[in-house]
């Protein structure tokens, strides 16, 4: 059969897969059992959350966009309420942004957490993905120690935080890191020396520092191409300039060099965690806040666990944001995927996929209805 | 007359049929709730394989389109028949195998290798490309650690001088455990099962993450859960023969259930500790070591035979 050999052979992956927890879709083209192709599509999870915005005030705004993201939703409202209080010119006291900092880090946690264990589970290491979801409840229960909630801590309001730190939280936080820590180094050691996980992780997905550079990868993904952006360090906000943070870098781009730049990270977050319940200022939770903001715009970045995250915020003065613009980390770091599994197996794929830590529903600006190929409508 | 009952009832009842399909149940209870327990979790209750196949049994089985429907329906119960029937070539629960006839080992390996001839077969019958993948895997895992797999049991039965399961089993029995001496094809065998299988981490062919369920991906209802009862006897079948060969053999259904037992909880551990390998890991290594392995363990056998002996 001449003519069968030629065709191409395109294994889909979504929208519903069980590689994927969210909905997008994948082609790659494969030859045998190697990628020489791969294109993605998105828009199956679009919410209208931007546009959501634009009918509620500005506080029941924050707590629609604190739930585009399940996982790093505290970075949400974070970076909304720091916008608004940079045009309202109200910063939120000390106190309050140190809670901000610390809820971030913790939140930082339970997230590269639940990438290690996700990233075991495409490479077929239950065990692994097992242990770490176990461990990651710790961070989970501390969380909710602070807030009552799980995920959706609500813990910002505009000009302050709801929750304070008080001495059960201190102490969980305490008991709760030691613990973390330990077992970090003991998830260091395994995928630094896990033979069997070595052989799918090392060398798989390899993106150099120029390749990083050129598609625009940032947050850890970048990171382990020594790619030194950290907005964190970069552009300090909330308390990272008294309680900074040490970038950590890796030098080879692959996802051995992920994992060990994600777990690296974390002993840095519990670093400052720890140095922000020791030192913690003292003062008032809140400001009050103007029900109306001022004219104008303001564009926020902070570093969410996946990478940079962009807020544009605009305000005509009145009780409602006229527009909110968010770009969140993942939709930079797909380019290094397609590009990043031709060449290498199939099997590989999900490995260089969940690599890079993504988020589906967070990306999704608009649905595209495809008609009949290569014409396309936008709804 | 007498004669066909007792025929019937040895497979059919003992020790073929619903023995096996009830051992195997068991059985894959026990791998799934260690294997759980290894990894910090629950695992199931104990009539959760049964209630799984049970289910599996009554629900619709839906043909695809794109498949020859008499393969689709007949090539699960090949798979079943083909695990049953090797069944009752080995000493079941210690007693003498319901059938012996010289050279009954290479029928056995046939017989178990069938099943997964059959899924193979039956990934390559549906139109889905999941299944298409999954069974090119399958097929390519067959050939990786078949020869080994073989090899290795071969040692056994070269130093007893017989390819009669019974009679090797017979050699065996009372003396010093194999495993020790020929601890490379123990080794090997141990192995080369969990491939046969599909376990972890040779579960490459069914990946999930990647394949969905792999050759049986279009599978469903009563052509599932017999593929589901075919490995769960191929288990048990495989766990029996290489305690009978390599673990001193088995005297009583005591020493069945104790020393099969005991290499179900190494499997299991082993199935627990490692990564899943990719397809190419896998025929590389097989080729690569376990191969090598296994001629090498025959080659020592048969040299030591010809000095000692």
């Amino acid at each position: 059969m001449p003519g069968l050999q030629k065709e191409k052979f395109i294994v889909p992956i979504g929208p519903q897969h069980p590689a994927l927890k969210e909905p997008a879709h994948f082609e790659f083209t494969v030859d045998g059992e190697t990628v020489t192709s791969a294109s993605v599509r998105f828009g199956y999870v679009h919410r209208g959350i931007e546009k959501g915005t634009e009918n509620r005030n500005w506080a029941q705004a924050m707590y629609l966009l604190e739930r585009i993201c399940g996982i790093c939703s505290h970075v949400h409202s974070t970076t909304f309420a720091l916008g608004v209080e940079k045009l309202a010119k109200v910063p939120a006291p000390p106190r309050a942004q140190a809670i901000r900092q610390i809820l971030l880090e913790l939140e930082r946690i339970h997230s590269h957490m639940l990438w290690v264990g996700v990233a075991a589970h495409e490479a077929g290491f239950e065990t692994l993905f097992m242990y770490s979801w176990r461990d990651r409840e710790t961070v989970m229960d501390i969380l909710e120690t602070f807030s009552g909630n799980r995920v959706n801590y609500s813990a910002n309001v505009l000009g302050g935080v709801k929750y304070d730190l008080g001495p059960a939280q201190t102490d969980s936080i305490k008991r709760g890191l030691d613990y973390l820590e330990e077992r970090l180094h003991y998830y260091m050691k395994i995928v630094n020396s896990d033979e069997s996980f070595l052989r799918r992780t090392r060398g798989v997905g390899m993106m150099t520092t120029a390749q990083a550079e050129e598609l625009g990868a940032i947050g850890p993904t970048a990171r382990a191409s020594n790619v030194a952006r950290d907005l964190r360090v970069d552009s300090p906000y909330l308390l990272y300039e008294q309680f900074p943070v040490t970038i950590v870098l890796g030098s080879t781009g692959d996802l051995q060099t992920r994992f060990v730049v994600r777990i690296q990270e974390l002993f840095e977050s519990i670093r400052v965690i720890r140095e922000l319940v020791n030192h913690i200022p003292g003062g008032d939770l809140t400001v009050r806040f103007p029900r109306r903001i001022p004219e104008g715009e303001v564009v926020m970045r902070t570093e969410a666990p996946r990478g940079g995250l962009f807020y544009f915020i605009k305000s005509g003065g009145g009780e409602n944001p006229v527009r909110v613009k968010v770009r969140t980390p993942s939709l930079r770091n797909f380019m290094s995927v397609l590009v990043g599994s031709v060449g290498h197996q199939l099997a590989d794929v999900p490995m260089i996929l969940s690599g890079i830590d993504p988020c589906f529903s967070c990306n999704d600006r608009m649905i595209v209805v495809r008609r009949e190929p290569g014409k396309e409508t936008a709804s | 007359m007498s004669m066909e009952i007792e025929i019937l009832l040895k497979m059919l009842v003992f020790p073929g049929g619903l023995t096996l399909i009830a051992l195997g149940l068991l059985y894959e209870y026990i791998d799934r709730k260690l294997m759980a327990r290894f990894q910090n979790r629950i695992g199931p209750r104990f009539l959760q394989p049964l209630a799984d196949a049970v289910k599996l049994l009554a629900k619709e089985e839906v043909v695809p389109q794109g498949v020859i429907p008499i393969f689709f329906v007949s090539l699960p119960i090949l798979a079943l028949a083909g695990a049953l029937t090797a069944g009752l070539y080995v000493p079941m629960a210690g007693f003498a195998p319901a059938f012996s006839l010289p050279g009954d080992l290479i029928i056995v390996i046939f017989l178990l290798g069938l099943l997964t001839l059959s899924i193979g077969l039956a990934g390559a019958n549906t139109a889905d490309r999941f299944s298409i993948l999954g069974a090119t895997r399958t097929l390519t895992q067959l050939f990786s650690y078949e020869a080994p797999f073989l090899l290795a049991l071969l040692c056994p039965a070269i130093l007893a001088d017989t390819w009669q399961i019974d009679m090797v089993h017979q050699s065996v029995l009372g003396r010093v455990w194999l495993a020790l001496p020929l601890f490379i094809g123990f080794f090997v065998a141990v192995i080369g099962l969990m491939g046969k299988l599909e376990l972890a981490p040779f579960d490459a062919p069914e990946a999930e993450s990647e394949i969905v369920a792999g050759a049986l991906t279009e599978y469903s209802g009563r052509g599932l859960a017999l593929f589901r009862l075919g490995k769960n006897v191929e288990l048990v079948v495989g766990l029996t023969l290489i305690a009978a060969f390599y673990l001193g053999g088995l005297a009583n259904p005591l020493e069945f259930l104790l020393k099969t037992l005991g290499l179900l909880v190494v499997v299991a551990a082993l199935q627990a500790l490692f990564a899943r390998l990719r397809i190419d890991q896998t025929v590389g290594m097989w080729w690569r070591i376990g191969a090598l392995l296994a001629l090498a363990q025959l080659l020592i056998v048969v040299i030591l035979k010809g000095v000692i002996l």
